[in-house]
């Protein structure tokens, strides 16, 4: 699979990310670095202890890097729980966290596809 | 020089990403978090020529970073840029409050991120320079400010000098007046300060006082060209011997004039005054000009009366010296020399201190002639 297959398997801007960073060599070297933050785990872990602002925090940074990243599918849901967890509050809507982990889940595989060739 | 590039952001891979962009041009240094962003700044705070700021951060977040670098006063030094992933309507103007120089919003561009750090890094080693070749400047003026001031003292000291050695040449060749002098000095000072404190059209200052105080040593430096026979007669003077006395203020005023440009231009100017202008009488019946009223300098007007009085108190070899009660009368009535009203009215309010310097005076006398 290649990195340009790999994006559009995520429904990712792959043309848009290229620009702006310039070479495919770095977008392919960051976007494998993504299989090693464990953002989603802090969001996780710290929904689970009820710890919303701890959440809050995790989910603004799991927007940013796949905002940066062009993960477009995963950028939208984290953004979603990232307001609903704004202030710290716990988020009205439950199925957030859930949505976030099936497109995390989706965004690593197909990744971990790409650096396996 | 400020060269390093400091990048502040919880994340690695994000930190990562702006070393890759910057590495090649600036050295990078990294802080995951504000608390060592914080102590980052403070040990390299010379070094560093930007920041770049994540502002969602666990404990110490960016907005507390920038606090304390306001509080601090680094900003003035350190230029921040902000980037983040932010969306929240009001963060942009609160950061560029808060004084950071540019924000920059994800995703962003490598390009743009390059460009934009070049541009705030390059203004700010502009400014900073600027700043310290000001500050450099400032401290030459300073310096030069101080150097000017020191010599101003100097050349005060030597007018002081100048006039002293005179006065002193006088006082050897005056026989009869050792403390003369002094004692004049002393009287020209507290009648100047009464003229200050009673008649400020005069324009008096204390520094024109310390200028008329000692100018007013060589107000008979003339006597120098007098002859003996003359000068020191030991009875009344004849018609032409007197007015060849008369001429100590015009001859005085030649020594004087060949020493002008020694010394400086408001010491000459008093000392010529004085010297000249010191028997002129208010009436106009002085000399050696003949000025009246107003018309004759302050300086004079008040060095005239100190010196009379002082002959008056005083042994001369041609006269006893007269009580400091008929001193005061003498010249309140027009007696001995014509004064002006105000400075009369000077005299007579300083009486007492006349009466003071006077006594103390004599006993001084008294004392180092018995030892």
């Amino acid at each position: 699979m290649t990195l340009r297959e790999c994006y559009e398997q995520l429904q990712g801007d792959y043309d848009g990310t290229l620009g702006r960073l310039c070479s495919e060599k770095l977008v392919e070297r960051f976007a494998l670095k993504f299989l090693t933050d464990d953002s989603f785990a802090l969001l996780e872990e710290s929904m689970n202890i009820g710890n919303y602002s701890e959440a809050f925090r995790a989910a603004h940074t799991l927007k940013g890097v796949s905002l940066n990243l062009g993960f477009t599918k995963l950028y939208e849901v984290s953004s979603e729980i990232t307001e609903a967890l704004r202030g710290g509050e716990q988020p009205q809507n439950e199925a957030l966290l859930g949505k976030v982990r099936d497109e995390y889940q989706r965004t690593v595989n197909l990744l971990q596809e790409l650096q396996n060739g | 020089m400020r060269s390093k590039v400091l990048i502040v952001d919880d994340l690695e891979l994000n930190r990562d990403m702006l070393t890759a962009i910057l590495e090649k041009d600036y050295p990078i240094l990294q802080a995951d978090g504000g608390r060592k962003a914080i102590s980052m700044i403070q040990k390299h705070q010379d070094e560093i020529a930007v920041v770049l700021l994540d502002l969602i951060m666990p404990e110490v977040d960016g907005f507390a970073v920038l606090e304390v670098m306001r509080n601090q006063s680094w900003l003035k030094a350190i230029p921040v840029l902000v980037i983040t992933a932010e969306s929240k309507p009001g963060v942009e103007s609160k950061c560029f409050e808060m004084g950071v120089s540019d924000f920059i919003k994800k995703p962003f561009d490598n390009a743009i991120v390059r460009n934009r750090v070049k541009n705030i890094v390059d203004l700010f080693s502009y400014k900073n320079q600027l700043e310290e070749k000001v500050e450099k400047q400032t401290e030459t003026l300073k310096k030069q400010y101080k150097l000017l001031v020191m010599q101003a003292e100097k050349l005060k000291e030597s007018n002081t000098k100048i006039i002293d050695i005179l006065g002193t040449v006088v006082e050897c060749r005056n026989l009869e007046s050792g403390e003369h002098i002094k004692r004049v000095k002393g009287f020209t000072r507290i009648l100047a300060e009464q003229m200050m404190a009673d008649y400020p059209e005069y324009g008096l200052t204390k520094e024109k006082i310390d200028v008329i105080v000692s100018a007013s040593a060589l107000h008979d430096v003339g006597k120098i060209a007098i002859p003996d026979s003359i000068l020191l007669k030991p009875a009344r003077l004849t018609k032409d011997e007197y007015e060849y006395m008369k001429s100590h203020t015009t001859r005085g005023c030649e020594v004087l004039n060949n020493i002008q440009d020694v010394w400086d231009e408001a010491y000459g100017k008093v000392s010529y005054e004085i010297c000249r202008h010191h028997h002129e009488r208010y009436d106009g019946k002085g000399y050696p000009d003949g000025l009246a009223g107003e018309n004759i300098p302050v300086s004079a007007q008040i060095v005239g009366l100190a010196d009379a009085y002082d002959a008056l108190v005083s042994e001369r070899v041609y006269k006893g010296a007269y009580s400091a009660d008929e001193a005061f009368h003498m010249i309140v009535s027009g007696e001995c020399g014509v004064f002006s009203p105000k400075i009369l009215e000077c005299f007579r309010k300083a009486k007492r201190k006349f009466e003071e310097l006077a006594r103390a005076q004599k006993q001084q006398q008294q004392k180092e002639g018995m030892a």
